[in-house]
């Protein structure tokens, strides 16, 4: 969780200083007076880097992920609840012999 | 719906509570919320959590719910003193209160004393008259009581008004195939499918109701449908592969006589038989000679088998 964090903070910095870089580059292009086409190659290259940075991270900081496919192995529905609101009490169990020594103190 | 991680969970939890570690509070929570009937242990722990002043203050709201769920695991258990000492404590707490009545009916019923029960229902619904569990107890009372036709009468009544409550269409599709009415099961069994397309256990009983019902159609439409519950379950539901067999074995024996061009391809047989044959050689690998001999009879010879549709 520490790498994966750390690599998401230093990921974001890059981001900011390509902004940065865009910035003063069109700051020189007024003084020059040019028109303003794309960012130098190397903002671009600092962008995807940033990009690739921050995507490794948004993937490794979380815990693990839930799956929500409804038939994989631990979301597949193994059985219905037991319809509670019909529950009957005669029943077999009725003869069964139990704890008796459960009471109820209060 | 219990999910396979849940059941998972609730197995876990419950080893833990009963061999002595800690966590009851969070088992009956699971059991609540997941609406499993496991009355003894529900009993046991949740005494044992109430019968401790310390715990019980440490539960602040839940308690009284937890009374609930202990009288009402009382009652299943035929431990009517405790569930009596429950439902009083909680009328002391909340006297003239709907839920607390209808646990004193509830009580009634469970000691066997049907008329009274009937009285205090009616009383509750005079003032209360779309209150959804007591209509449904008194169609529990009935069915207890051996009279299933009023059951089936008063569950289609009270499906008039509530037609979304898909666990009443499940009883009563329950309650047909118990009678062997399959054509009323069945069309009970296509309403849940039609308001929970999801799950795949309603696909797996209606097929097996189309299966039992036989007849070429039925039987095309229940090898569908098993085949849709084998999509559902990512294949790793038994039952449905053996119904695709099945299916396919009665089929091809109906059909026999008629033109070889109509016959519907036997693809979908040999790959649920190699899903089979994998799966028992994964996890029951000493009954796989019985599935291979099974498989091959049914290849020469076949049987027609009843499904009866039971949980």
């Amino acid at each position: 969780m520490g790498v994966g964090f750390v690599v998401g903070v230093f990921g974001g910095l890059v981001l900011a200083h390509a902004a940065y870089s865009t910035i003063q580059y069109r700051g020189m292009l007024k003084i020059v007076e040019e028109e303003f086409s794309g960012p130098p190659m190397n903002v671009v290259v600092e962008l995807l880097l940033g990009l690739a940075l921050c995507t490794w991270a948004g993937l490794a900081v979380p815990a693990k992920f839930l799956s929500i496919l409804p038939d994989s192995d631990e979301n597949r529905i193994v059985y219905l609840p037991a319809n509670l609101d019909f529950m009957i009490f005669n029943h077999r169990g009725k003869i069964l012999p139990t704890n008796t020594e459960l009471k109820f103190k209060i | 719906m219990v999910g396979a991680a849940e059941e998972a969970q609730l197995n876990r939890l419950e080893s833990q509570v009963d061999n002595g570690g800690g966590g009851a509070r969070e088992y009956l929570c699971l059991v609540r919320k997941l609406k499993a009937r496991r009355s003894e242990k529900v009993l046991k722990h949740g005494l044992s959590i109430l019968n401790d002043p310390k715990s019980r203050s440490r539960l602040a709201g839940d308690e009284w719910t937890l009374y609930e769920q202990v009288a009402v695991a009382a009652m299943d258990c035929q431990r009517l003193d405790v569930a009596k000492d429950c439902v009083a404590t909680l009328s002391k707490k909340f006297t003239g209160s709907l839920r607390v009545g209808r646990l004193e009916a509830m009580l009634l019923e469970a000691k066997g004393a049907w008329a009274d029960a009937e009285k205090a229902y009616a009383r509750l619904l005079e003032d209360n008259p779309l209150d959804e569990v007591m209509h449904k107890r008194k169609v529990a009372m009935a069915k207890a009581r051996g009279n299933i036709s009023a059951a089936i009468d008063f569950l289609n009544k009270y499906l008039e008004i509530f037609m979304a409550d898909h666990d009443a269409w499940r009883e009563l599709a329950e309650i047909y195939v118990s009678l062997q009415m399959y054509k009323q099961a069945a069309f009970c069994y296509e309403e849940l499918i039609l308001s929970q397309p999801t799950v795949p256990l309603y696909h797996l009983a209606y097929a097996e109701v189309l299966y039992t019902m036989g007849g070429l159609e039925n039987l095309q439409a229940a090898k569908k449908y098993y085949a849709s519950t084998i999509t559902l379950t990512g294949g790793k539901n038994t039952r449905a592969l053996y119904g695709v067999c099945l299916c396919s074995v009665a089929i091809n024996q109906l059909t026999k006589g008629r033109n070889k061009e109509e016959k519907e391809s036997s693809e979908l047989q040999s790959l649920a038989a190699e899903a089979l044959l994998k799966d028992y050689k994964h996890r029951a690998p000493e009954k796989l000679p019985l599935l291979t001999a099974m498989l091959k009879n049914m290849k020469a010879r076949p049987l027609i088998l009843i499904f009866f549709s039971k949980k």
